[in-house]
């Protein structure tokens, strides 16, 4: 039997709102990162470390149960910047070997498969493909850095009382800015690298070596040309400037704050124009 | 036989060296391996502008730090990560292993042509860098001091032992990742484990020192890196129990001999998903 009137029909059913479009992608996204034993795994050791500290810090005003262990002290710990200098830093690294794993995961398949004209024929903005993927770092990454930051803070007031919580405010704010602007980072280096070489695995590697080899060329140019600027291309100790100045640390690293924001600023803004390159609905192949 | 296998070791190096040596996949090698030229003749354009006096000294213990730290411990590091993870695993991903696995060549005859041309590239590129980052490093001082170093102050030794420090560099490293490239899909997980490895191995039982490529490769520096570089850099530098370099050339190539042995080993069993890649 003959088929006539078989021309396209567009889609006439319920649209997501344009706002909340790139959620779709990240949904999707998040799907597939558990799937892998390493990330599972690092994703639950990282909880360890705000776990043990939460409970030290439990114990920190337990003077019954620090008897009760016989450790002859009043406290276990101080709870101060230097405190929460190590555990940002030490969530922040974790969030590095995170990212290195599953980051790269996000974006690489899709430009190396050619996938990219089946999102763009959406209505889906390049922006929104980008914003999609990167939430999914993002929201993953929050989860073990600023949230168990902000909990610690959290916890530690609790115990000590409205007054400690408010003389020590400039705790949670670097918290939440330090986190923020590190995970933004990575969650745009990750996706720029992964675009650029389009094998997740090397892009992985490779996010690994742009961290540590930045961080000795820096050195490296500080002590060659006899200057510290040179610790402005070392993303590693930009964040722990930054964490250094709210929670009141004197580093002397020879970086400036405002630097270190702008720096990051610049390096975020090279990391987009990459992807900017790369994200497109075509491809010249030559 | 040995005839056979020697020709067939050339072919195999014929073929990778261009896949080594002018792969787009591999540009980044360049870049890493061109990283300390541009520090090192930053430094000389720098006090040459400056019209000041710089002290050799110094500059000699700047640069053995630098070595040690940046070009030993990063740059090689990575670059031979990429260099030698990629020969197996970039196979896998271009899915053209199958045509090496069908032709009637030994697996372990492969994986020898496959170090050998990496091996090559990886020398060519690092131990170049290492002489150009010297010569670059001493470039602002007159020629009769460079000429009263070269002939009265060591000069020669010590350039020699850089590059043979760079040479043994990438004959260990390119086989721990040929070994890591032929056990593991995901290069991530081999890369950190060798990296914090090496990087807290001064701290390790001294039996257990001896399986790594750094312990032999900072025994034999020519320069003990001083000890003014900072807390976190001193640490990775400090080398409590160097070995001679009578027993540090034959232990590390004992140790890649015995890295490769596995690799063969492990080569000989492998099986190819290119679905899973």
């Amino acid at each position: 039997m003959a088929v006539y009137k078989r021309s396209y029909k567009g889609y006439e059913g319920p649209l997501t709102s344009r706002r909340k479009r790139f959620l779709i992608l990240s949904r999707y996204a998040a799907r597939g990162i558990f799937a892998s034993r390493i990330v599972t795994g690092l994703f639950i050791l990282s909880f360890f470390y705000p776990l043990a500290m939460i409970i030290g810090l439990y114990l920190n005003h337990n003077l019954s149960v620090l008897s009760f262990m016989k450790l002859h002290q009043d406290r276990l710990f101080d709870v101060n910047g230097a405190f929460f200098m190590v555990f940002m830093t030490v969530q922040s690294a974790g969030a590095f070997l995170l990212t290195a794993f599953f980051g790269p995961n996000l974006i690489a398949p899709d430009l190396a498969n050619n996938a990219l004209p089946l999102y763009f024929c959406r209505p889906l903005s390049r922006t929104e493909y980008v914003a999609g993927k990167a939430s999914v770092i993002l929201l993953l990454l929050s989860i073990i850095t600023w949230v168990p930051g902000l909990l610690v803070f959290g916890v530690e007031a609790s115990l000590s009382g409205g007054a400690w919580a408010w003389e020590h405010r400039g705790f949670a704010a670097g918290i939440l800015l330090g986190s923020l602007l590190w995970i933004s980072f990575l969650a745009l280096l990750a996706l720029a690298l992964s675009a650029w070489v389009r094998w997740k695995l090397v892009a992985g590697a490779l996010l690994l070596g742009v961290n540590f080899v930045t961080s000795g060329f820096a050195a490296a140019l500080n002590a060659t040309m006899d200057v510290t600027w040179g610790s402005y291309l070392d993303p590693a100790k930009l964040l722990t400037a930054i964490y250094g100045e709210f929670f009141g640390m004197d580093l002397s690293l020879g970086v400036n704050t405002w630097g270190a924001l702008a720096s990051y600023g610049v390096i975020c803004a090279f990391c987009t124009y990459l992807l900017s390159r790369k994200v497109r609905a075509f491809e010249v192949v030559r | 036989m040995k005839t056979l296998w020697l020709t067939q070791v050339a072919a195999i190096v014929r073929l990778e060296i261009g896949k080594t040596f002018f792969s787009r996949r591999g540009l980044w090698v360049y870049l890493l391996a061109c990283m300390p030229m541009v520090i090192f003749g930053g430094h000389s354009i720098v006090w040459l502008k400056r019209g000041l006096p710089c002290d050799f000294g110094h500059d000699t213990n700047v640069f053995a730090s630098i070595f040690q730290v940046l070009d030993m411990r990063l740059t090689l590091f990575f670059g031979c990560l990429g260099i030698f993870m990629n020969l197996f695993r970039g196979e896998m991903l271009d899915r053209s292993l199958h045509f090496y696995f069908l032709s009637p060549v030994r697996r372990e005859v492969l994986l020898v042509g496959k170090y050998l041309a990496g091996l090559l590239a990886a020398v060519t590129i690092f131990t170049t860098s290492t002489v150009v980052q010297w010569g670059l490093m001493y470039a602002h001082f007159p020629k009769s001091v460079m000429e009263s170093y070269l002939r009265d102050g060591n000069g020669w030794r010590h350039l020699t032992a850089y590059a043979g420090v760079t040479v043994l560099g990438c004959i260990g490293y390119g086989s721990v990742f040929l070994l890591a490239g032929a056990l593991m899909k995901n290069p991530i997980v081999p890369a950190a484990a060798v990296l914090v490895w090496e990087s807290i191995n001064s701290f390790a039982p001294a039996v257990l020192q001896k399986f790594s490529v750094i312990y032999y490769l900072k025994s034999l520096c020519p320069i003990e890196a001083p000890p003014d570089v900072g807390p976190v850099f001193s640490m990775l530098l400090v080398n409590a129990d160097p070995v001679a370099p009578a027993v540090a050339v034959p232990g590390m190539l004992l140790f890649t001999m015995l890295v490769l042995v596995v690799a063969a080993m492990r080569v000989r069993k492998m099986e190819i998903h290119y679905g899973t890649d």
